[in-house]
Formats: structure tokens, C-alpha cells, sequence
């Protein structure tokens, strides 16, 4: 698995590029098709313009307060992956995709430690200590409010909420690095439930969860960030790049 | 590794369940260990026909979206809703309450073609 892999450099796509919150989610996905086609693995770096809200594949579309979205000029789109609403746009996302393991090594939770290895090595590129976060079990309608093993945290707050699909025979796994916060948040942007907790209080639990590498003073420079998770996953995982291309916009 | 030896396997990691003309099907033992906790099953339509090895539902586990493929061709005939309000029976119990539909099948002799517990066994272990 470590030999061969090509690097999608989709870091310097901006606004009026083909890649909108559709077109990142088909790109992943198409990486994913590619392997489960007998391809080559792929690494994919990338960020969101505008601000996008992802949601899981089977995360009730009701949960989205979709005017408070267009109010905020924030796509919304639905990921292939599992998981809850992610906010996009202060992150810098990787998608990594690749035949699944056999055996043992092929479980779900290996494959995010696997992959975890690798970015972990690129946050310490940062200065930053990460660690596995741990499994707190089923969430609410927000990622970053929980934290499950598929995620990497900075004491106790979390840093990168990372989701898996498999099909064919192949894994795709994406995953966002919050770089800073923007000016709203995903309590912004879905709808309170019966129950839930005041605004204000949730929001105070939701930025006392998780955590920035601004607010951990490290580089926060996107081509910076993307290239320390490159060299970590290059460096921990072993993973050979032999090509590197740029998207061309599925 | 819990295998029955009177089911028969896919190696999509299904299992099936002859009752007469129809299939019982979940997912296996190691497949649901190889999920970790599922949490959600989406689950194919009553009257959906499906072909043998074609995916026709998916099952979400810490974050991870799976497909499920179909042992046998033929016509859906029961679906188990009570994954609805417990997915977790797809791991507590995988061959009992976790099994996920039932299909009425379209040709019987496709379960000859299935694999028994020791060769799937023996796929899975390499």
C-alpha cells in the first residue's frame, strides 16, 4: 500500500475554480472509484471557497438550517463518508484513497490509526503534539462537538475530525485540520433540537472541544500545513508519491 | 471467529440463511468486527429486486459508510426494521436479530455457488 501513490495538489483551487463543495466531494469520490478500478492510490490536499457545510451520508437533511446557510454564503453539500455537519473553510482537508487492507490491518479503527500515524508526523512538523482522540460513541448533529477514534486531538480538544467510506474493495478517508476559526460555526447553521442546550452555552462547549492551530500558535499558512501533512504521511506511512498532479475539476 | 456451519457465505462477507425459496442475509461475524460499532443500516426497500453480488444497502460505523452486497438475486421480501431503533444487534448478534432482509430468491442453485463456513474461513484468514 505505501508504493506508488499519486499527490492531488487542489490546494490553490479558489473561488469560480470547478471544484465547489460538489465538485471537492465528487473529486474524492472519483479518487475512490479509481482505486476500487484497480488505480493507483491517491493523497488529496484541498480547501473549501466559499465555506461549505458537509454533512454525513446519512445525516438527516433536517438538521441543516439552509437559510441560515445561504444567509452566511455557505454551500452545504452531503459527503460520501459517514459522520456529522463539518463546517469548511477555515481547514485544510486531505482525502486519501487506497485498496483496503487485508485481514486485521483492513478493520475500520485500524485504518484511521494507520492514516493517523501519518498525520500526527505532519502536525509535530508543526510543533504540534496530536494524539488519537477517544471514542466517545455516536454524536449529536455536530463533528467537532464529539470526538471518536477516528479523530486527532491536542490535549483534550480537537484538532481533526477525519470519515471513511468503503466500496469495492477500495477506502476513501477525508479528514479536515482546523487551521483558524471563521466568524460563525456550525451552531450557526443547524437547527437547535428539543432539548439542546442554550446557544451561547453550546457554542462555549463546541470552542472549549475543539481547538486551532492558530490558537495552538503554530503555522496556520495553508500551503505551509499542507505540506507537513504531506511529509508526515510521506515520512510515518512510508508512502511513495510518484506523481504529482492538480485536479482537473470533476 | 463465529461461523454456523449451516450457513452458507459470500465473499462480500454476507451470510445467508436458506428458509425454502427465500434467503435470510446479514453481514458476518468478521465483517461486523471489522466495522467496529455500527450505527446505522441503511436498509434496501421491500420489493426491490437486487442482483447477486450488487451492493443494495450500507451500514455507517465510527464515521465509516460500508456497502452491503447481495448473496442471491432475486426480489425483496422483509427488512428489519428494528435495526432501526438498535443497529447495534449487527454486532451483538449478527446471525440472529442483526440480520439485515430477506430476498425471495430468483434462482436457488446461486447458493451453490456461496461458500461454506470453511471456506470462508478460509478466505478471511488468508
Amino acid at each position: 500500500m505505501t508504493g506508488g501513490w499519486v499527490l492531488v495538489d487542489d490546494l490553490d483551487a479558489r473561488p469560480g475554480s470547478p471544484l465547489d463543495a460538489a465538485g471537492q466531494m465528487a473529486a474524492d469520490l472519483a479518487m475512490l472509484d479509481t482505486v476500487a478500478a484497480g488505480g493507483p492510490p491517491s493523497l488529496r490536499i484541498y480547501q473549501w471557497s466559499p465555506p461549505a457545510l458537509s454533512l454525513g451520508r446519512f445525516q438527516p437533511d433536517d438538521d441543516v438550517d439552509h437559510a441560515a446557510c445561504a444567509a452566511r454564503g455557505v454551500e452545504v453539500v452531503r459527503r460520501p463518508t459517514g459522520g456529522r455537519a463539518l463546517l469548511h473553510g477555515g481547514d485544510v482537508t486531505y482525502a486519501a484513497a487506497f485498496p483496503q487492507p487485508p485481514g486485521d490491518t483492513g478493520r475500520v479503527d485500524a485504518i484511521y490509526e494507520w492514516l493517523a500515524g501519518g498525520l500526527i508526523a505532519g502536525l509535530a512538523l508543526l510543533g504540534v503534539e496530536a494524539a488519537v482522540a477517544r471514542n466517545e460513541g455516536p454524536a449529536g448533529p455536530v463533528c467537532f462537538a464529539g470526538q471518536q477514534g477516528a479523530d486527532l486531538r491536542v490535549g483534550e480538544r480537537k484538532l481533526c475530525g477525519s470519515a471513511q467510506v468503503r466500496r469495492g474493495g477500495a477506502v476513501l478517508q477525508h479528514g479536515s485540520v482546523l487551521l483558524a476559526r471563521l466568524p460563525f460555526d456550525e451552531l450557526d447553521l443547524v437547527h437547535a433540537r428539543p432539548g439542546d442546550l442554550p446557544i451561547d452555552e453550546a457554542r462555549a462547549r463546541l470552542r472549549a472541544a475543539t481547538v486551532t492551530l492558530e490558537e495552538l500558535g503554530a503555522p496556520v499558512q495553508p500551503r505551509r500545513v499542507a505540506e507537513a501533512l504531506v511529509e508526515g504521511c510521506s515520512r510515518a506511512l512510508d508512502l511513495q508519491f510518484t506523481s504529482r498532479v492538480v485536479s482537473s475539476g470533476t | 471467529m463465529n461461523l454456523p456451519e449451516e450457513l452458507r457465505y459470500s465473499a462480500e462477507h454476507e451470510w445467508v440463511a436458506v428458509e425454502g425459496v427465500r434467503a435470510r442475509i446479514g453481514i458476518t461475524d468478521f465483517a461486523q468486527d471489522q466495522l467496529g460499532d455500527v450505527v446505522y443500516v441503511e436498509l434496501p426497500t421491500v420489493g426491490a429486486n437486487v442482483l447477486a453480488h450488487a451492493s443494495c444497502a450500507e451500514v455507517e460505523s465510527t464515521k465509516s459508510v460500508s456497502e452491503i452486497f447481495a448473496p442471491v438475486s432475486g426480489t425483496v421480501v422483509e427488512v428489519n426494521d428494528a435495526l432501526g431503533d438498535a443497529p447495534e444487534q449487527v454486532n451483538g448478534d449478527p446471525y440472529g436479530a442483526g440480520w439485515i432482509f430477506v430476498v425471495e430468491m430468483a434462482d436457488a442453485a446461486e447458493v451453490d455457488a456461496l461458500l461454506d463456513a470453511a471456506a470462508y474461513r478460509a478466505l478471511v484468514e488468508g
